[in-house]
Formats: structure tokens, C-alpha cells, sequence
């Protein structure tokens, strides 16, 4: 007797479960070899990403088909998104107290995260498409999809420049910052949640409760204020 | 308990959905969702054990959540490659400009309303 040794091979890699077990799997990997070592390259998402990547490549399965499959996962980003609102909330008075400082750095930060990235990919000599999809990278991608649309970018790609830059941010972000100087959690929060949205919140949500607080402030307001300035931005400078 | 706060959320970003839809198209849902959220809590003055418990849980696994889209990089690959320098470049030091320029201001205007404070 003969096993189908192919058509069980098959069936297994194109199972609806198959995406989602693969990401379990690598991202447990990844968050262990990260706990274990320390070491700021081994972020989880980019690690993960990394290895699930290599997976998909391996077998054969190509993008549309991994997203199909991890669709149970990605529902659940939006009620997460939604949950920032709570450590959002249990930092407002400190928020509060800070209300100016919070205000001018995201106006002049804001600015010059966005400004600097268009204006050196153009010195670069980057294309005016790959420019407009470049423009919101700093913003949570759901935003930046939708801006990047708006503005004459391509989605997906701006989606892809706001995951470099968010995994950049995580990896790098903190030891700049300690670099500098800037020592207050609330200001690595900001700085963090600001310029790397999601994934840099995630990381400051690692330095503490505050720092994450902030991140999640700086990522929810230069979201918010990308969304409606930047097209109205565009409109009139075009 | 965790049901009760996973629904709220869930109920909340849905109705984010519905008025980006209706009166927002600009702002996408969840982030609508964010800012009702937080006024409901600002005018409940106080956050649930539910919730609490549902967002901590959800929180923790953002990470994994960000997994997928990022995965999204494989599908263009062709785009990157043709213009990688200009990209990488500019994404690598925007970012750590941008971070430390961000970092510094916050701090230096934190320091400032500090100092206001101490001796008015």
C-alpha cells in the first residue's frame, strides 16, 4: 500500500488553519528567542514576519492566500486599536498637564517626520508614485492606506513603508533616544508613537505604562491629524 | 468577564464603521472607535473590570496581531527592489532624525513648563 504522501502535503499547507498556525508558531519562536537574548535586532514582529516569510516561500503559498487565511487575526486589530483608548484614558491627567507640550510636538514633529522622509526619498530620486506612498509612513497603516489612496499612492505599498518604518522605529527608537538624552518617559513616548505608530506603541508599551500611554497618544493624534491634513494639504499644493 | 469587554470593544469599533460611513470617510473606524471610546470613559469618569481585562489581554498581543500586514512586504518585493536606496535610505534616516528630534523637543518643552511651574 502506497500513502499519498504529495496530496497530504497539500492538504496540509493549503489548510484554512495552516496561515494561522504558522504565525502562532513563529511568533512564540521569535518572542522566545527575543526574551531569551535581549538583543534589540530580535523584535518579535520583524522576526516573525521574517519567518513566516520563509515558510510561505518554501511551500509555495503566495500572499492573497496567507492574508485569507489569518483573516480571524487580523479582525481582531480593530477592537485592539479601539482598546488604546483604555491605557489612553488612565494617563489623561498626566496628558493633561502636559497639553502644551504635547500640542507643539506633534504640530512641529508631525511635520518635520513626514516632511523629512518625502523630501530625502525625492533627493534620492525616488519616483513622484513611490513618493506618494511614502508620505504617511509614520501613520498607523489603516490611516496610511487610506491617505496614501487619497493622495495618488498605492495602498499596499504605503502599508509596506509603515511596517519598515514601525519595526525600524521599535528597533532603533529607544537606543536613539537614550542617545539623546531624552530620559522622561513621557518624551520616548511620544517620540516612539509619533514616528513608528503601532509597533513603536507596542514597544513602548514595553518601557512602561506611561511611555505606552504616550505612545498611544502620539499615534492616535498624528493619525488622526495626518488623515485629515494631509489630503487637504495635497489638494492645495497640487 | 472578558466577553463583556470584548463586546464593547467589538461594539465600539463597529460603530466607528458606521459613522466613518456616514460622516467621516476620512478617519477609518477603529480609530473613530479610539476617540468614542475615550469620551465614553471620560464621561463614565472610570474604567471597568471588563474592559480593563479585555483590553489588557488584547494589548498584549498586538504584537502578533501586526504580523499579518507586515507579512504583506513579500507581495512587493519587485516594487522595493527597483527603487530600494531611495526608499531605505530615506525610511532609515527620517526615522531616526525624526526620533530624536521628536524626543528632544518633548523633553526640552517638558523641562521648560517644569522650570514655569517651580518659580512662577
Amino acid at each position: 500500500m502506497s500513502l499519498d504522501w504529495a496530496g497530504a502535503w497539500q492538504a496540509l499547507i493549503h489548510h484554512p488553519l495552516f496561515g494561522i498556525g504558522i504565525t502562532l508558531a513563529a511568533y512564540q519562536l521569535s518572542l522566545a528567542a527575543y526574551e531569551r537574548t535581549r538583543w534589540v535586532f530580535l523584535q518579535p514582529v520583524l522576526v516573525s514576519m521574517l519567518l513566516v516569510i520563509l515558510v510561505l516561500l518554501a511551500c509555495n503559498i503566495d500572499f492573497p492566500e496567507y492574508r485569507a487565511s489569518v483573516q480571524t487575526l487580523t479582525v481582531l486589530l480593530g477592537p485592539t486599536t479601539v482598546a488604546l483608548a483604555v491605557p489612553l484614558f488612565l494617563n489623561l491627567r498626566r496628558i493633561r498637564q502636559l497639553f502644551w507640550p504635547i500640542l507643539v510636538t506633534l504640530l512641529v514633529g508631525g511635520v518635520a517626520a513626514t516632511g523629512l522622509g518625502v523630501l530625502l526619498a525625492w533627493l534620492f530620486g525616488g519616483e513622484h508614485l513611490m513618493l506618494m506612498s511614502l508620505l504617511p509612513k509614520s501613520v498607523t497603516s489603516p490611516i496610511a492606506m487610506l491617505v496614501a489612496d487619497q493622495i495618488g499612492g498605492i495602498a499596499a505599498l504605503a502599508a509596506v513603508f509603515v511596517m519598515i518604518t514601525g519595526v525600524l522605529g521599535a528597533i532603533c527608537g529607544p537606543a536613539v533616544l537614550r542617545l539623546c538624552g531624552v530620559r522622561h518617559p513621557a518624551a520616548q513616548g511620544m517620540a516612539l508613537g509619533i514616528t513608528a505608530h503601532a509597533v513603536g506603541t507596542s514597544r513602548a508599551l514595553q518601557e512602561g505604562e506611561e511611555c505606552g500611554a504616550f505612545a498611544a497618544l502620539g499615534m492616535s493624534l498624528m493619525g488622526v491629524a495626518s488623515a485629515v491634513l494631509l489630503p487637504l494639504l495635497m489638494a492645495l499644493i497640487v | 468577564m472578558l466577553l463583556r469587554g470584548l463586546t464593547w470593544l467589538v461594539f465600539f469599533r463597529l460603530l466607528g464603521t458606521v459613522l466613518n460611513v456616514l460622516l467621516l470617510p476620512m478617519l477609518p473606524g477603529p480609530i473613530i472607535g479610539l476617540v468614542l471610546l475615550l469620551v465614553f470613559l471620560k464621561l463614565r469618569g472610570e474604567v471597568g473590570e471588563p474592559l480593563q481585562q479585555a483590553a489588557s489581554s488584547l494589548l498584549r498581543y498586538l504584537p502578533l496581531l501586526l504580523v499579518p500586514p507586515a507579512v504583506g512586504v513579500m507581495a512587493y518585493a519587485k516594487d522595493i527592489a527597483a527603487d530600494f536606496w531611495a526608499v531605505m535610505g530615506s525610511l532609515i534616516l527620517s526615522l531616526l532624525l525624526a526620533v530624536a528630534f521628536i524626543g528632544w523637543l518633548m523633553q526640552k518643552l517638558i523641562d521648560r513648563q517644569a522650570r514655569h511651574r517651580s518659580e512662577p
